[in-house]
């Protein structure tokens, strides 16, 4: 009976997974791109042939899709006239920004690994946990931030005025600062990525080939990058993704100067044009689930070898030595980098919920206080607020780590077209957060008829379910590779001994990928307390806000005035009720590693 | 929202009004001071819609829940919602009011209705002239109906009239202006002078994409510049360096951080900012030619309202002269109807533009759209 239980096991959390995708993803998402090809009822590439055909969107791609025959000559017009710069509409720019943004992400991400996996000094362990604090901040916190650290009055013009090196402005409200603030976001997540595929390069592979007569440089080549570089792209991917559906941030640090595809999108869905806005998200979803497909064929192809000994760390501190190592320089001033990079913001936001137009003040704390003993309808309190994101994250925890396994034992013991059921399953990455919100209102939210009786889903169990579909393409991202570095004949034996496929799932397998389980594990957490859009979504009329919620609630609070404070007070909480959080998960992750 | 469902569900109309007659009928001669005539003057409208309620007939005080849909900031304490909820409770003893807060608006409704789903409340709280233009341009069928005879709409302001059909009627307008800085910026007194290189990078406004301040001020410019001159003048104004911003409160932030002296806003910002002079001094209000944009804000009972009369009811407590002054100070928005005053305090540093504009319903059906579209892409493209 047991046994039987166990070989159904894994076929039932595959069935399951999809179960749960097909009800809070695809068919939502399907019910809104499905506008982008119908209209009365019939099947049509009219819609997509006008966004296409149209400069504002394509530039000059536009001329292809009109008139395909006039392209060499178009071309020929272009070179006689001495190759004149070229324009490629909002798509062209929004590709363009995440390009960009996904250098400056992997350029500031990429030390942080290096520092995090190869040194060892006082704090390592706590500031490995909160690289991934950034990726729960709500955007407008973020850009608050940016505004006190980055602003003409900023901190930053403070700080270089004392040293005497007078103002830089200009930033805010520029393609720089949107790039920044994109780093901000997705370098940690290079970090993180990074330094989990670091930590688990087997030390003696490393030893051997510098046994055999391999130089430190040459062993780093021959075998330490290659199991890097399926991480590095792994996260460049991501970050490219994530930016070019980038939405929030370009809004309010760059303004409609500097839109992209999702900032259009969504202005046409509050101007209710659905079927264009279907439109755009059709070719979004069609680009970005491409590049998708196209690095997961690659990472298919790439062997990761997985021992039990990992590297050892060097002592970051050497003493007065320090100072004459240029590498360990060059660490301290990355320090200084992320300093004012990461912490920056962070620290401004804090300030600004301490201050107010008379200098400092305990007012905005004191409105939350006051906002917890309200007694009138509607008051978001804030404790509540804390409570419920923390509820969510642990059910989010709780059902996107199974979620993310499954999909990662499918992906890498899978055959012939895993990859595109794999690319099918990550999908929720890839895919426009305004289609989805879209695409849950029109169907959660307001229900479903089925057999006369109208189906609604709303709830904490929506919202959940939401947010695990949400994060568990981050779990299996993580373990994917590292699962498939297993060496099959240590599985193979197990299966030969008797141990059913579950069996070797948790005993073997899992151990021996548990520093990635639990890169995933946070992941899921963070994604689930950060969320914004379908929460708000699914919390119709029930108590069911989560601290970003709150947060967003009392910017629009006019009791006192055009004033961000209360909401910099909430957000300093959500800052600190999430770093201790992830500090939680770490050491109790650390203990259940083998 | 169960209960509500589960009734349109077992058996549609009869049901209904059998258990919303059976609600009301134990509190009709409690209170019939005030609000007969308007229950009768609904009820003869009552057959097209759906036929249900009219059981109420003659009863001087409807009773049930009357839910009110709003935006976030109308709800909780210290607003204006809140206030309006006790106190109108307290009036009609067997009346509960509920608040619904729809991250989308208004849109959520149109949606709903698009897709067949029940709209699930009577009363829809905040709406503006071009989102009144967009529910009639997305339906059919009216989303909301007419208001009939409520009490109080006479002495609302002339140029607040927001709906020729007479659904929606306006409760508090806020104006439209530019708020600047005057130690940094002398104020721009015309619309032509925000193009002049003194002005240059120097004012922030909102997307009129989505943002109301946003909007508003590029109909203005519509209305001072003409259809056939407002993006040559936005041209000219993006050439000067203008920033346009998702929306009011990053906006409004960025102006208070010094980024610039200048950004579109409300004239009734000095409210919050009379605490000394110098503050008086950093939010100062500039009248463009004189005039500022009114932005009405608006109330519609839905079409299937379950509860028509008392959302009636409602809407005229909510013009009475308290409840608009209380409005006024919690909301920071002008009264809309005439003759109320707010206090000394809001009628010192809430400014009224010397020549208010605005564009009817009229103005806007079929044009704002096109204006904005073409405004966005212009700025996008920039």
């Amino acid at each position: 009976m047991a046994r039987r239980a166990e070989r159904l096991a894994l076929p039932v959390g595959v069935v399951a997974t999809f179960a749960i995708l097909l009800v809070v993803f695809y068919y939502p998402v399907g019910s809104v791109l499905v506008a982008a090809v119908v209209r009365g009822g019939r099947l049509t590439l009219g819609p997509l042939a006008d966004v296409l055909g149209d400069p504002f969107y394509t530039g000059m791609l536009a001329g292809t899709v009109r008139d395909p025959f006039g392209v060499p000559a178009g071309l020929g017009g272009w070179v006689r006239a001495g190759f004149p710069s070229v324009e490629f509409g909002l798509f062209g720019f929004t590709a363009w920004q995440a390009a960009l943004s996904t250098v400056a992400s992997v350029l500031v991400g990429l030390p942080g690994a290096y520092l995090l996996a190869r040194y060892e000094f006082v704090g390592r362990r706590t500031l490995r946990s909160l690289t991934i604090v950034p990726f729960v901040l709500p955007s407008i916190m973020v850009a608050v931030g940016f505004l006190a650290m980055f602003g003409r009055n900023g901190l930053l013009n403070d700080l270089l005025s004392i040293v005497g090196l007078g103002p830089v402005g200009g930033v805010l409200f520029t393609l720089k600062a949107v790039v920044l603030a994109h780093a901000f976001y997705n370098a940690p997540l290079v970090t993180r990525l990074v330094t989990t595929a670091w930590e688990s390069v087997d030390a003696r592979r490393v030893e051997s080939a510098r046994s055999l007569g391999a130089s430190r440089l040459r062993a780093f080549r021959d075998v330490v990058l290659p199991e890097l570089v399926p991480a590095v792209l792994t996260a460049a991917l991501l970050t490219f993704v994530f930016t070019f559906l980038s939405f929030p941030i370009v809004l309010a640090l760059g303004g409609l100067q500097l839109a992209t595809v999702e900032v259009w999108l969504y202005a046409r869905v509050q101007d209710l044009a659905l079927g264009e806005a279907a439109t755009l998200g059709t070719i979004e979803t069609v680009l970005s689930l491409s590049l998708t497909y196209l690095y997961l064929r690659y990472e298919a192809r790439q062997v990761r070898s997985r021992g039990t000994t990992t590297l050892s760390r060097h002592r970051l501190s050497i003493g007065w030595r320090t100072l004459r190592d240029p590498v360990r320089v060059g660490l301290f001033a990355y320090g200084i980098v992320v300093v004012i990079l990461f912490v920056g913001p962070l620290a401004s936001m804090v300030v600004e919920s301490l201050t107010g137009s008379g200098g400092l003040t305990t007012a905005n704390y004191a409105f939350l206080a006051r906002q917890q003993a309200a007694t009138a309808v509607g008051t978001i309190r804030p404790l509540p607020a804390v409570r419920n994101s923390l509820l969510f994250g642990l059910g989010t925890l709780l059902l996107a780590v199974p979620m993310g396994v499954v999909v990662s034992v499918l992906a890498a013991r899978g055959g012939r077209g895993s990859r595109i059921a794999e690319t099918l399953m990550s999908a929720p990455l890839a895919v426009s957060g305004v289609v989805v919100g879209l695409g849950m209102l029109q169907t959660l939210v307001f229900g479903t008829t089925v057999a006369g009786h109208r189906l609604v889903a709303s709830g904490p169990v929506a919202i959940v379910l939401a947010h695990a579909v949400a994060a568990y393409p981050f779990v299996s991202r993580n373990v994917t590779p590292a699962l498939s570095g297993i060496d099959s004949r240590l599985l193979d034996s197990a299966r030969s001994l008797g141990a059913s496929r579950l069996r070797v799932l948790v005993d073997v397998e899992l151990p021996l990928v548990a520093a990635a389980v639990l890169a995933g594990a946070a992941f899921a957490f963070a994604i689930s307390i950060g969320e914004f859009d379908s929460t708000v979504l699914l919390s119709q009329g029930v108590n069911t806000y989560t601290m970003p919620v709150a947060l967003e609630r009392y910017i629009g609070n006019r009791s006192v005035g055009p004033s961000l404070g209360p909401a910099t007070a909430m957000g300093t909480v959500l800052l600190l009720v999430t770093a201790a959080s992830f500090l939680v998960i770490d050491r109790l992750g650390g203990r259940w590693q083998p | 929202m169960k209960r509500r469902a589960f009734i349109r569900r077992a058996g549609g109309g009869a049901v209904g009004a059998a258990l919303l007659a059976g609600c009301t009928s134990g509190d009709g001669s409690t209170n019939g001071s005030d609000s007969n005539g308007s229950a009768t003057g609904g009820a003869g409208r009552e057959g097209n819609t759906t036929g249900n309620t009219t059981a109420t007939v003659g009863s001087a005080k409807t009773g049930g829940t009357l839910t009110v849909a709003t935006y976030a900031s109308f709800t909780g304490e210290d607003t204006a919602g809140a206030w309006l909820k006790s106190a109108f409770e307290k009036r009609h003893s067997n009346a509960t009011v509920e608040f619904q807060v729809p991250e989308n608006g208004v849109n959520q409704f149109v949606q709903r209705a698009q897709q067949g789903a029940p709209i699930d409340a009577d009363l829809y709280v905040g709406l503006n002239t071009s989102e009144l233009v967009r529910v009639r341009r997305q339906l059919d069928s009216p989303l909301f109906r007419s208001s009939g005879t409520v009490d109080g709409t006479d002495a609302i302001k002339q140029t607040l009239d927001v709906d020729p059909r007479g659904r929606a009627i306006p409760y508090d307008t806020g104006y439209i202006t530019l708020v600047y800085d005057g130690t940094k910026v002398d104020e721009p007194r015309s619309f032509d002078a925000l193009t002049k290189p003194r002005y240059a990078n120097e004012l922030i406004t909102e997307n009129a994409q989505q943002s109301d301040p946003g909007r508003a001020f590029l109909l203005w410019t519509v209305l001072a510049k003409g259809e056939d001159g407002y993006l040559d003048y936005w041209r000219d104004l993006l050439d000067n360096g203008v920033r346009v911003l998702a929306d009011w409160e990053p906006a409004y932030q960025a102006f208070t951080d010094g980024e610039a002296p200048m950004v579109v806003s409300y004239s009734t910002d000095q409210v919050y900012y009379h605490d000394s002079k110098a503050q008086l001094r950093r939010h100062q209000v500039g009248f463009l030619d004189g005039q500022g944009y009114a932005n009405p804000e608006a109330m519609a009972a839905f079409a299937d309202a379950e509860n028509p009369d008392l959302a009636r009811e409602f809407m005229s407590f909510v013009l009475t002269d308290r409840a608009q002054s209380e409005i006024a100070v919690r909301n920071v928005q002008f009264p809309a109807v005439k003759g109320v005053s707010p206090g000394r305090e809001f009628e010192k540093y809430a400014k009224e533009p010397p020549n208010p504009v605005t564009m009817s319903y009229d103005d806007l059906a079929g044009s704002v759209g096109g204006w904005v579209e073409d405004w966005s892409r212009l700025v996008a493209s920039s």
